[in-house]
């Protein structure tokens, strides 16, 4: 549709296949391991567009981080909660 | 006229007769036959020089012929014009073509140093032990020969060898032999080695009475024959080693190479002529091929008894190779000029791969079914047609190989494949054989060597695909079949995984799959016959474990290595790889200690039974050490010496042991394995092959007791006791038996280590301050 760049959208399904030799080796339970992170990352793929940075797979690595933290904190969180109701 | 049916023992060439051969006819009678066996080498190059090398041999009419000719050359995929050099008597064919490639050195050449058993294999069919109907002149000139029994029939008739073994009463670079023993059929004789005339006088007798068809000697080439012909001399006493009248011995010199990384160390060879010598110390996996497996080598290759029992099963390979291209009228290069395919930087790092190799999980793991590709590489360079001569540089068709830019041209069988396929039909053959007989089964043993030999010739066919050297390979085939050999792997992966297996490891060959439901051989069925629907290949099930445990690397015992295992099958047996009990290197002392460990465990039904019977064990083991109730010999290292000693800046034990003996004057090679025990104070060694005894006193009992324990551990570790907390233990129990205390560990050691948090000391630091 007239792009000169790819989309975001296109450059995450192209670094996903660029990976598919290493997913393929992968055991089936880590290959649903790295399915979730890519999902992860598609979550803020708005923001990767908006980056336009020059090696978007850094962004996407990112993405995959701010998700994997979120979830860090919020599993802190619940173990606080735990303990205090055990103390 | 002269007809019989027997077995061709040895040929060999001759300056007068051209070939002479050694049969051994059933009747029971020995018959030397002569054979004039002219044979031809080629020269390849421009028209100029092979005009001119035309003039050069066209003086010698009588010896030599020559004659224009096309012949196939494999690596250029088409007919080549050549100069066909035909020399009348095998004997002077090597001193021919060593005169021409030296006049001639810019002209490339073929067929030239050839064995001359291959030749006469590749012309008449009849191979070295092959069984034949043979008819003669009454010059005992060889007229017609044909073969009974060809080289890949399972059950043989069996051959009246006629065997003498003579070995000395101990290894002779340990001690001095004081006699030695002569034994044939049920007969054995001891002759006095310090009384030469009277040892010779009978020896010769023996062999005179007897004319055995097999010397099997212990230490034949490098001490007892090299003596015995040395003596002979002095005495004016000919023993008649030969039977060939007329010829002395064949004297092969010693040598050092390196192979897969290695440095192996071959002694000097003694060859007869009309009579076979093997040397069981100085033959090829002796212990594993016996008399059966070599005379199995020495048929499938050609190569006759006395050069098949020596050669490494990678010449083995080339000689199969090379007898295939003889039969098909294809060029042998005598040095191959071929240099590699060109191809991207970035091409390479998806070719230069090895096969696929998974990290284990560290720990035990029940239930698993190990599953085998059988003899992956070859079968995949049978059936995917992998040959140099098949590889095409620029892709097309359907052709294509996995992941790499080359198609293989399927069009006609390519010679690597032809001459694989029936080797690997064989060995598929014997091993279903040896699967469904008993144990009883008469033909088990015979069949087990044979197909060891089978194994080891198909194991280095792939190296030889890829040595630059190997004059049938080429390394876009090699990158090839380990293409095809991932590709293999991981569909046979996905297959597991689809069946709702899980994939405990990879590696090269082998899958190793867990499925809490399907533990029975009959469980596993439908996945083997899904990974040969989806890869073709011949697949089998090696057989389920009750328990294997993957252990982790010597340096790092968190971090996983893909070759460290020890596991119990359901049937009880237990396989070992990668750890002291499999090394070479270990001392009996250790390895036996471990293997016991191990056989305790796989008694009970929970491994865990066995512990306090395995801690027992281990403290009467070290009683026994402390109280020097073990045999010095089952303290014994052989270490490999892995260069020559001036190479050593910070000598290894096994260097210090050399340098001790050097001082007594006995010369060690690069190769060889040194025996040594470790003792206190300095050097720490004591070579096992000194003149005096070893003092019992001085062993190294801490080190001998940290390698044991080390051993344990690794055993023991996933039931709770590691090498750490087994010191202890045998260290408060040592306090009270006045055992001597464990020198501490280097403190390096720990430098590296992360330290893992206790489960308390995680919740602490998760709650925060």
């Amino acid at each position: 549709m007239g792009r000169t760049l790819p989309s975001a959208t296109q450059l995450m399904l192209n670094e996903e296949a660029a990976l598919s030799r290493f997913r393929r080796a992968l055991r089936r339970g880590d290959q649903l391991v790295f399915d979730d992170l890519f999902t992860a990352a598609q979550k803020h793929i708005s923001a990767a567009a908006y980056a336009a940075h020059a090696l978007p797979f850094e962004t996407f690595l990112m993405a995959m981080l701010i998700e994997e933290h979120k979830e860090v904190m919020r599993l802190r969180k619940i173990i606080e909660v735990l303990q205090e109701m055990h103390a | 006229m002269l007809e019989f049916t027997g077995w061709l023992l040895d040929l060999f060439e001759d300056p007068r007769e051209g070939l002479v051969l050694y049969f051994i006819d059933e009747d029971g009678a020995r018959r030397r036959l002569i054979y004039p066996f002219p044979v031809t080498f080629y020269a390849l190059g421009s028209d100029v020089e092979l005009r001119a090398l035309w003039r050069h041999l066209s003086n010698r009419p009588r010896e030599i012929t020559l004659r224009r000719t096309q012949r196939m050359d494999v690596f250029k995929r088409r007919m080549v014009m050549a100069l066909a050099v035909t020399v009348q008597n095998p004997y002077e064919v090597s001193k021919v073509f060593r005169q021409t490639a030296a006049h001639f050195p810019h002209l490339e050449y073929a067929d030239a140093d050839l064995q001359v058993s291959l030749r006469f294999a590749a012309k008449t069919k009849a191979f070295p032990l092959s069984r034949c109907r043979v008819v003669a002149d009454e010059d005992h000139k060889l007229e017609t020969i044909d073969i009974l029994e060809d080289a890949w029939v399972l059950k043989t008739m069996p051959i009246p060898l006629r065997i003498m073994t003579l070995s000395p009463d101990v290894a002779p670079h340990h001690a001095r032999p004081h006699y030695l023993k002569a034994a044939i059929g049920d007969e054995e004789y001891h002759f006095d080695l310090q009384t030469w005339r009277p040892l010779l006088v009978n020896l010769r007798a023996l062999i005179q009475r007897y004319d055995p068809d097999l010397l099997l000697t212990d230490w034949g080439d490098t001490w007892l024959l090299p003596r015995l012909l040395q003596q002979s001399e002095k005495y004016h006493i000919p023993l008649g080693l030969n039977r060939e009248v007329g010829r002395g011995v064949s004297w092969h010199e010693e040598r050092t190479y390196f192979s897969y990384g290695q440095i192996v160390y071959r002694g000097q060879q003694i060859h007869l002529f009309g009579r076979c010598h093997i040397d069981r110390q100085n033959a090829m996996l002796w212990d594993d091929y016996r008399l059966d497996g070599t005379i199995e080598v020495s048929r499938i290759t050609a190569l006759p008894l006395q050069t098949a029992s020596r050669v490494s099963p990678g010449t083995g390979i080339s000689s199969i190779e090379m007898l295939t291209a003889l039969r098909e009228g294809i060029l042998v290069p005598w040095q191959k000029q071929q240099a590699e395919m060109l191809k991207p930087a970035a091409d390479l790092f998806t070719a230069d791969q090895g096969g696929l190799v998974y990290q284990p999980h560290i720990g035990v793991h029940k239930h698993v079914a190990q599953i085998d590709f059988v003899s992956l590489y070859p079968a995949i360079m049978v059936h995917f047609n992998i040959s140099p001569e098949t590889i095409l540089p620029d892709p097309q068709g359907d052709n294509m190989v996995p992941a790499l830019g080359l198609a293989i041209d399927t069009s006609q069988d390519g010679l690597v494949p032809k001459a694989l396929r029936p080797l690997l039909e064989k060995r598929i053959a014997m091993k279903k054989y040896l699967a469904s007989k008993p144990s009883w089964d008469p033909f088990r043993k015979n069949f087990s060597r044979r197909a060891s030999a089978l194994k080891w010739l198909l194991v280095t066919c792939f190296g030889y695909l890829g040595y630059k050297n190997a004059r049938f390979g080429r390394i876009e085939a090699h990158q090839a079949v380990t293409a095809y050999g991932r590709e293999a792997l991981l569909r046979a992966k996905e297959a597991a995984e689809d069946l709702g297996f899980e994939v405990i490891q990879l590696y090269v060959d082998g899958l190793w799959v867990q499925h809490p439901d399907k533990t029975q051989p009959a469980d596993i069925e439908p996945l083997l016959l899904e990974i040969q629907a989806r890869t073709a290949l011949p697949i089998s099930l090696d057989g389920i474990y009750r328990w294997v445990v993957f252990v982790g690397s010597r340096q790092d015992k968190n971090r996983p290595v893909a070759n460290r295992y020890f596991g119990v099958f359901q049937d009880g047996s237990i396989k070992v790889r990668g750890i002291d009990a499999r090394r070479r290197d270990s001392t009996p002392f250790v390895s036996q200690a471990q293997m016991h460990l191990l056989e305790l465990l796989a008694s009970k039904d929970q491994p865990e039974e066995a512990l306090p019977e395995a801690i027992a064990f281990l403290q009467e083991r070290l009683r026994a050490l402390r109280h020097r109730q073990v045999d010095l010999s089952d303290l014994l290292v052989r270490q490999r010496l892995g260069r020559k000693l001036a190479a050593y800046r910070t000598p290894s034990p096994a260097a210090r042991a050399v340098l001790q003996l050097q001082s007594v004057g006995k010369e060690m090679r690069p190769g060889q394995r040194v025996p040594f025990l470790y003792t206190l104070g300095r050097p720490g060694v004591f070579a096992w092959d000194m003149p005096q005894r070893p003092n019992p006193q001085a062993v190294d009992v801490a080190r001998y007791q940290r390698l044991l324990l080390r051993a344990a551990g690794i055993v023991l570790e996933s039931w709770g006791w590691d090498e750490k907390r087994l010191t202890e233990k045998m260290l408060s129990d040592a306090s009270q038996l006045k055992l001597p205390t464990l020198p501490k560990p280097h403190p390096e050691k720990h430098g590296h280590q992360v330290r893992r948090l206790t489960d308390s000391q995680a919740s602490h630091a998760l709650s925060g301050p």
